[in-house]
């Protein structure tokens, strides 16, 4: 071969190889730089880099929204579901992790020049006034051309050049992907928001659980933060409300909760001087400082407050009485008000936690005879026994409405509430335990298993088994007052030596995935069952399925996502410990403990347990 | 700029495509231009320096050429009557004004080295002294550097010496010996040229030729491949050892100094295929610096195949006129009259090689490091010179076969512990670091640790086998080559497929384990800093 024919081979490979890693970079799209257009995993792109992806998505999309969010990762926690409802429109959060005011300015620039912008809501937080346009990570951190309107050149060549390893980590991730949120995809698409269905769900309870679970809140880090950008802060912001005014866009400017000690760090001269020039420039609402925001429960960690918190935020400023709101929640800041406002951010807050928390027990039941076979069957006698007890020691009865009203409403308890609740819907439920209920006026919630429902035998196999109440029996109930109806699943609380053909380990005896089975599958199974079960209770008693008692107890952080999208508001398991219910907060509703009872429990001794 | 940058390739091209294309007289014009372009890149002040040297060292050579010619006229006047007394007394009076002219250039120009390189570090310590007695001090002074000022000076020393040995007449034209100077591809890291060597390779015209193209690019892409794939990679663990020698134990920091062992022959050696690469491709040929000094048999044996250039200027313009210099003549005949035997005869070498080896330290920079590294080897080659006849005797005793292969492997190992020592000194942050480190390898070497470990130095185990595979490859051609084997000629006879398979796979090694090992960001290459 002739030199110049190596040389030939040479240019054309050096090509071929130019080529394959553009068209790979552009196929896969690990920034989301160009569209995403062939795989379209959005959330992935978004979080690799929000400033860049979240623009090339809203590109594409820019029909379907008419109004905005901007701002940090704090951002995130202000439903966009909820704006929407009150201002009648279509909002995206196009919040970027770690945006300083140039990237809230060119992003907000970029959209009001492009996109039809009706409603534009600013969140600023310290961060904007600590730092300005600092040097990112060219890849991850860096702004989109069209928003920083710099050279399309340099962009295309970094994103079509970029290292193949990018696109091959998001081919490795998109193979393992799975339901829940992970470090790779942390973002909701539909929304822009993040995604914390994981954070959401997870069981809040007493502070000392809580401080043991996120031990940074224990100790908070003491550390000066200096605001060095408080001019670039203001500048930007006067440059924003000019554009807004100028092109008739309603711009709403929110300060958002933070938490007491971080806020702490920070020097009361620099508070001050942030929030008298801005109100200068214009009003906002101000939630940095409430008397939530020295409880940690309603923060993510350290600098992200809560959806929870966000929502009150939110309900405050547009008068939305069905959500709780403590009355300190948001201040309307303006130039009259605003150097008190940020002299009491430098005040410690401490709050009284009695005030909006609650411990509730819950005892869990199941079978009730004339005369006790087992220590799951409680004699009728104990149980009048216990029912007397409780009713003397001043407690009662209470509703899990009444749970759900207690922590979204706000709506006040019993001095001593108990929650009672049997599992599996026996007719022993209806036969002898109601009449007690209804003579002691306590309260009960019958979990029951949909496919067993005013049965003897079993499902298929017709083998006999202890009867179940009927619906007929169950609308009865319903209709008293005293007793409430909820799920415990359709079919996934089966008894295996009675199914048929199922050997060990094949019949689903609880919300768990099956040996070998898919979790996409396990997922569809999980929304089949509880929607089956729900709609079976809705249609046959008139009533709204709103809490599930795990079978078994058993229950994992996917089956606690499936159920609160499907909107189970308020789950249970079989661990033993009285709960503490948190106004505001939906987390202390999730996976609740209960006292299982048993015939050898005396009625002193049930007393003592729930103390 | 650096060598493994987009925009050097792009610069590379244009000065390729430009060079061909403009008449053939004016090609050396254009490597001027792109050769200035190219220093330029690094920073316009630092011109200056590079324009002195290269000032003065041309008027010297002039000045050194005239004083030859004269002489030469002069002597023929007298004649051949003329005694060879009154011939010697002419000669005299001009090598007399020679030495002169040669010693002012020299001073300059050693002198802004010196000024720039040393200057620091002498007022540091001598501060120390005087702090003793007074108050006094020398001020510390922050002075440009100017990239390549050891290989350009060397360079341009070596011309006015040649000149003032009457081994060449002068460059007149002043651009054509700016380019000398300058050459682009080579004046960050050398290899530090011969002007009779290099010099009318630039100045004559160049046909294009597609056989220089092919084997340039090879050698650059060999190039690229050692500093990209192996050096940077094997960088990460060395950055992180010697920057944290105290979080590890013995067998750790041995292991990171053999990275750096690996790490600066291939990004020198690297540097300088390139270099040789670009050169070639121009239809210039530079000189080899590097003979596979992984398989030298003696310290000594390394020096003459590891920057060879730097070996070499150091036999011409030290080793020999201090060896044949009357002190040492008279130290010579001193020492053969006292001293009995061998160590007589050879002593004056023995302390020329040691200076010689002393300066090679300090050429590398100004610090105690430096003078230590010297001094290793100095010390080494001198008493192994001294040794010679004790080693022959003893090899007979044993019975050891000089010419057998296990003894060469024994010898290319020793040489490899003692090299590989001396590199404590070079890397090391400061002389004492290298001691500390040195006595951590010693005292506390566990091999078990560095097994628990080798993965949390820095490197995957992924990355850890590219390391070895590369290396295996690389000592593997080196054998061949050793051997006597043209190994791209054999290539060549190969069928298409084949030829195709290699090119693909060196262009993928490069651009996948290289150019993206990681967010890539162009390093600069470790021996620009001398």
């Amino acid at each position: 071969m002739s030199s110049k024919k190596w040389f030939v081979m040479f240019i054309i490979t050096v090509l071929l190889l130019t080529l394959g890693v553009a068209g790979m970079n552009i196929l896969v799209d690990p920034f989301g730089a160009f569209g995403d257009k062939v795989m379209q995993w959005y959330t992935y792109d978004f979080t690799k880099n929000p400033r860049v992806a979240k623009i090339a998505y809203m590109d594409q999309h820019k029909e379907e929204y008419d109004s905005f969010i901007v701002g940090s990762s704090s951002t995130s926690s202000f439903p966009v579901e909820q704006l929407d409802r009150y201002m009648n429109a279509r909002f995206y959060n196009l919040f970027m992790y770690g945006a300083d005011m140039y990237d809230v300015k060119q992003t907000t620039q970029y959209i009001i020049n492009n996109y039809k912008v009706k409603n534009l809501v600013l969140n600023l937080g310290f961060i904007n006034a600590m730092r300005y346009k600092v040097e990112s990570d060219p890849y991850t951190g860096s702004l989109h051309y069209k928003t920083e309107q710099s050279s399309q050149f340099d962009f295309l060549k970094k994103y079509l050049f970029a290292n193949p390893s990018y696109s091959l980590e998001k081919l490795r991730a998109y193979k393992n992907d799975s339901y829940l949120q992970n470090k790779y995809k942390v973002f909701e698409v539909g929304t822009g928001a993040y995604d914390k269905s994981s954070r959401d769900v997870e069981n809040i309870q007493a502070m000392p659980d809580y401080l043991e679970k996120y031990p940074v809140f224990k100790s908070y880090p003491k550390d000066r933060h200096n605001l060095g950008s408080i001019d670039e802060l203001i500048e930007d912001t006067k440059l924003i409300k000019a554009l807004c005014d100028k092109n008739n866009i309603n711009l709403l400017v929110l300060f958002p909760p933070m938490y007491n000690e971080y806020v702490q760090n920070f020097s009361p001269q620099q508070l001050t001087e942030v929030y008298t020039r801005l109100a200068e420039v214009t009003d906002f609402w101000d939630f940095s400082t409430n008397s939530l925001t020295s409880d940690c429960r309603f923060f993510y960690d350290s600098t992200h407050f809560r959806n929870a918190m966000g929502k009150m935020a939110l309900a405050r400023i547009f008068g939305d009485n069905e959500i709780y709101v403590p009355e300190d929640i948001g201040v309307y800041v303006t130039s009259q008000n605003a150097a008190e406002q940020a002299a009491a951010m430098s005040r410690p807050i401490s709050m009284d936690d009695e005030s909006y928390t609650k411990k509730v027990p819950v005892l869990m039941y199941h079978d009730i005879a004339p005369k006790s076979t087992g220590p799951l069957v409680i004699s009728t006698q104990q149980f009048e026994a216990q029912l007397k007890a409780l009713a003397g020691d001043g407690y009662t009865g209470v509703s899990i409405q009444q749970l759900l009203d207690y922590v979204e409403k706000g709506s006040e308890l019993p001095e001593k509430p108990v929650v009672i609740t049997f599992d599996d819907g026996y007719l022993s439920n209806y036969e002898l335990a109601y009449p007690l209920l209804k003579k002691y006026n306590m309260k009960a919630t019958i979990f029951v298993i949909g496919s067993s429902v005013g049965k003897d035998r079993y499902k298929d196999t017709q083998n006999p088994i202890t009867p179940h109440f009927s619906y007929g029996q169950a609308q009865e109930m319903l209709k008293s007052g005293i007793v409430d109806i909820q799920s415990h699943t359709y079919d996934m609380h089966q008894w295996a030596p009675f199914e048929e053909g199922k050997g060990e380990g094949k019949a689903r005896t609880s919300i768990t995935r099956l040996e070998g089975e898919a979790e996409d599958a396990f997922i569809d199974n999980l929304q089949k069952d509880i929607s089956l079960s729900r709609k079976n209770i809705l249609e046959e008693t008139g009533n709204k399925v709103m809490a599930l008692a795990y079978p078994l107890g058993k229950y994992s952080e996917v089956s606690e996502v499936v159920l609160s999208r499907l909107g189970i508001k308020a789950t249970f398991t079989t661990k033993a410990g009285t709960n503490t219910l948190i106004k505001g907060l939906p987390q202390s509703l999730r996976a609740m403990n209960r006292f299982g009872i048993t015939e050898d429990i005396s009625p002193e001794e049930l007393l003592e347990r729930i103390k | 700029m650096s060598l493994s940058s987009a925009s050097f390739l792009i610069f590379l091209v244009s000065t390729v495509a430009l060079y061909f294309l403009v008449p053939k007289k004016l090609q050396w014009m254009v490597l001027l231009a792109a050769s200035y372009f190219y220093y330029l890149s690094y920073g316009v002040k630092i011109v200056g320096f590079l324009l002195t040297t290269t000032f003065t060292t041309y008027v010297g050579g002039l000045l050194l050429g005239e004083l030859n010619s004269r002489r030469k006229i002069r002597v023929k006047q007298l004649g051949r009557e003329a005694s060879s007394e009154e011939k010697k007394a002419v000669s005299d009076r001009f090598t007399g004004n020679k030495k002169w002219v040669v010693a002012g250039i020299l001073l300059i120009n050693f002198g802004i080295l010196a000024a720039i390189k040393y200057y620091n570090f002498a007022a540091e310590n001598t501060n120390v002294l005087l702090g003793l007695f007074t108050d006094a001090s020398f001020p510390k002074v922050n002075w440009l550097l100017p990239v390549g000022l050891s290989f350009y000076t060397f360079q341009s020393a070596g011309y006015v010496i040649d000149v003032y040995r009457a081994k060449y007449p002068p460059e007149r034209n002043f651009f054509k010996f700016a380019l000398f100077v300058s050459f682009f591809p080579q004046i960050i890291q050398g290899p530090i040229s011969r002007f009779d060597q290099l010099a009318h390779q630039l100045y004559e015209s160049h046909a294009f030729s597609f056989d220089r193209l092919k084997y340039g690019l090879q050698l650059m892409m060999w190039g690229f491949f050692k500093k990209l794939v192996v050096a940077d990679r094997t960088a990460v663990i060395v950055s992180n050892v010697f920057g944290n020698y105290q979080k590890y134990s013995g067998a750790e920091i041995a292991f990171g100094v053999f990275m750096y062992c690996i790490q600066i022959y291939c990004d020198f050696s690297g540097g300088i295929d390139i270099i040789r690469g670009i050169a070639q491709i121009l239809g210039i040929d530079m000189i080899e610096n590097f003979q596979r000094p992984y398989f030298a048999t003696s310290l000594s044996d390394f020096w003459r195949r590891w920057h060879i250039s730097l070996g070499a200027w150091m036999r011409d313009y030290l080793f020999y006129p201090l060896s044949l210099s009357k002190p040492f003549g008279k130290l010579g005949k001193y020492a053969r009259k006292k001293l009995k035997g061998n160590l007589g005869k050879i002593l004056p070498v023995s302390l020329v090689t040691f200076i010689v080896f002393f300066t090679i330290g300090i050429w590398h920079g100004a610090s105690w490091k430096y003078i230590a590294f010297g001094i290793w080897n100095g010390g080494i080659i001198t008493f192994s010179v001294i040794n010679a006849p004790v080693y022959e005797k003893a090899l007979k005793r044993l019975h050891i076969n000089p010419e057998s292969t296990c003894w060469k492997l024994f010898q290319i190992l020793r040489t490899t512990v003692l090299v590989f020592i001396g590199r404590y000194f070079t890397r090391g942050e400061d002389l004492m670091t290298a001691l500390r480190m040195l006595k951590r390898t010693v005292l506390h070497f566990d091999l078990r640790n560095l097994a628990g470990n080798v993965l949390s130095l820095g490197l995957g185990a992924f990355d850890l086998l590219v390391i070895l595979v590369c290396c295996t490859v690389i000592l593997g051609i080196g054998y061949l080559k050793e051997r006597g084997v043209h190994i791209r000629k054999t290539l060549e006879e190969r069928n298409m497929l084949v030829q195709w398979l290699v090119l693909l796979a060196g262009l993928a090694v490069i651009a996948f384990l290289g150019i993206y090992r990681e967010g890539y960001i162009a390093s600069e290459f470790i021996y620009k800093q001398f």
